[in-house]
């Protein structure tokens, strides 16, 4: 009885969205536990809440890529239109990919630890506010695209205004580091820590336009 | 059942396994094409409810068909099945557009011609007609379903896996539905010809009785389903060309061509319209394949101008200069092939009536 149950079409079909949105939670989840974990970081270095953040981080982009890898798994097996398989994987993949971003930032964060100055707090909090609001709206984008893929496109805009705002936000910073006292590897260093940052932002906007796509595929 | 029987009923039987390997694909082309569903089920699937269809509501079109000319001596038919497969097979190879349909239709003229029976005027405009109104109905039937689709997905807003899921299913449904439309419909062209002259009688098998009629159209049925296990490659180009649609527009297809097959077919629905006082539709053979052209052509005008600019004008063009052309050239090769048969192989191609 429950080999049949098991194999009923709906029920796979149901145990994919359960899985699908579980992995669109994971990639919010990663995103403000890294906003959280960076202001930690910046008003207090590198605490033991920051570690747990990291330590939480790495959990989500293991979990992502199991979850992801399931998904992939059953679409196929499924025999779903291979256009929609072909979609929403290269979307899972886009957002599996901002959970490696996420991880490695974090990682080198540990690694390097940079000391930003505190003047340069407001623009990188700024930026860091954009940046994963930027995550969220591709992440809000994605779930409406199962569901209404028109909102979905109309949810464009606010991927795109975030994604400036973190760009903006980041050239002030990097700016303020280079016309600053700093010595240049310091000033290297800082600036490659903003880019990381910005580079999330880029990627979540790509995940976006792509989406965009999809959804205008999957318009009636 | 006699082997010379046998022999005469290959023409038909011919037609039949080309119309199977060309038409299948009109029923499940879009369903194989996207690899939604398997070849191998699909050919099962739709050999299975053409033979269903043939059976059990075959006799609709064909009794329509017989009206233009009742062909009745075997050699005769035997001769109108064959000018009708070489006419599709030559108008094929020369890339023209073709029906097995308006061939048939032509070639039973032209046995008309040979045998000096007046064709009747009225059942050729009938026929004729639904050559015009088939393309139209398929329009408008996928306007109606793929608004009416649109409308539930936008209300229901169903996840898009379980849309897919449910268009799954919705392909096999009506793949199915298709497929018994067309054995109801088109097996008469295949043996429809044959039914006046076949020396077939009744046989039971247990609680089953099959009339002369039904086992020809059994026999015309399997040479369908065997055709139809033939139509991968034609299935490949259908689904690929119709897939740009979309998967809803692709299914929409496949259940406006299926309706309009059954609306020509269906004695039931012939008899509910005369009951509550409508004009009833003709029960005649039509062509899927124009039926699935008017339906792309429906699902096209769903999306307004945009969806207008992108229909293909030359391929209407081309099937109206079909309806013309196609009878012509089958009735010609008819009258010569019966003159042939005749005075060459001195077989009887018709009787004269009341002699």
């Amino acid at each position: 009885m429950t080999e049949l149950k098991s194999s009923s079409p709906l029920r796979k079909t149901r145990v994919l969205l359960v899985q699908v949105e579980g992995f669109l939670d994971v990639v919010s989840q990663a995103a403000l536990a890294y906003e959280a974990g960076m202001v930690e970081y910046l008003r207090n270095g590198w605490t033991d809440s920051v570690e747990e953040k990291s330590a939480q981080i790495r959990e989500y982009e293991n979990r992502g890529d199991r979850l992801r890898s399931e998904i992939g798994t059953r679409l196929y097996t499924e025999m779903l239109l291979p256009d929609t398989v072909g979609d929403v994987l290269s979307l899972l993949g886009a957002l599996d990919h901002l959970l490696d971003i996420l991880k490695t930032n974090i990682v080198m964060l540990r690694i390097e630890q940079p000391l930003f100055p505190k003047d340069y707090h407001p623009a990188l909090f700024e930026m860091l506010r954009a940046t994963c609001e930027t995550v969220e709206q591709t992440v809000l984008a994605s779930r409406s695209y199962f569901r209404d893929p028109v909102t979905a496109r109309d949810q464009q805009h606010k991927i795109h205004f975030y994604e400036d705002e973190a760009e903006r936000a980041g050239l002030r910073v990097q700016e303020a580091i280079f016309s600053s006292d700093l010595p240049l590897e310091e000033k290297r260093q800082l600036r490659e820590h903003v880019l990381r940052i910005d580079r999330l932002a880029d990627l979540a906007d790509d995940a976006g336009d792509a989406l965009a796509i999809f959804a205008v595929k999957r318009t009636l | 059942m006699t082997v010379p029987f046998l022999i005469f009923l290959s023409s038909g039987l011919f037609l039949g396994w080309t119309l199977g390997a060309n038409d299948a694909a009109n029923v499940f082309g879009t369903a194989v094409g996207s690899r939604m569903v398997q070849f191998r089920t699909a050919a099962v699937l739709c050999g299975l409810f053409v033979l269903v269809g043939a059976v059990v509501s075959g006799g609709g079109a064909s009794h329509g068909l017989g009206q233009l000319g009742a062909v009745n001596a075997l050699g005769g038919s035997f001769t109108v099945a064959l000018a009708a497969a070489i006419t599709v097979y030559g108008m094929t190879v020369a890339g023209l557009p073709v029906s097995t349909t308006q061939a048939v239709v032509g070639a039973i003229v032209g046995w008309n011609l040979f045998s000096a029976t007046a064709t009747d005027l009225a059942a050729l405009t009938k026929i004729a007609g639904t050559w015009v109104a088939s393309p139209i109905l398929g329009a408008l039937f996928a306007l109606i379903l793929y608004h009416a689709i649109r409308l539930a997905v936008r209300v229901f807003k169903p996840h898009v896996l379980q849309l897919d899921q449910m268009l799954r299913a919705g392909f096999i449904v009506a793949g199915a539905a298709g497929a018994y439309s067309l054995g109801a419909n088109n097996i008469a062209n295949v043996v429809g010809v044959f039914v006046p002259s076949s020396p077939l009688q009744t046989v039971s098998f247990g609680p089953l009785i099959l009339s002369p009629e039904q086992r020809l159209f059994l026999m015309g049925g399997v040479a369908i389903a065997i055709g139809a296990m033939f139509s991968r490659p034609v299935m490949m180009t259908v689904g690929r060309s119709l897939m740009p649609l979309n998967p809803v527009g692709g299914l929409v297809v496949v259940m406006a061509q299926a309706l309009v097959l059954f609306i020509f077919s269906s004695r039931a629905l012939q008899g509910l319209l005369i009951q509550i006082g409508l004009p009833p539709l003709p029960l005649v053979p039509v062509s899927s394949s124009q039926a699935v052209v008017g339906a792309v052509v429906g699902v096209s005008l769903a999306h307004g101008f945009r969806g207008l600019r992108q229909v293909q004008w030359s391929v209407l063009r081309n099937i109206a200069v079909g309806w013309v052309l196609t009878p012509t050239i089958a009735a010609l090769i008819s009258y010569v092939a019966l003159y042939i048969v005749q005075n060459v192989f001195e077989q009887e191609v018709f009787r004269v009536v009341g002699a």
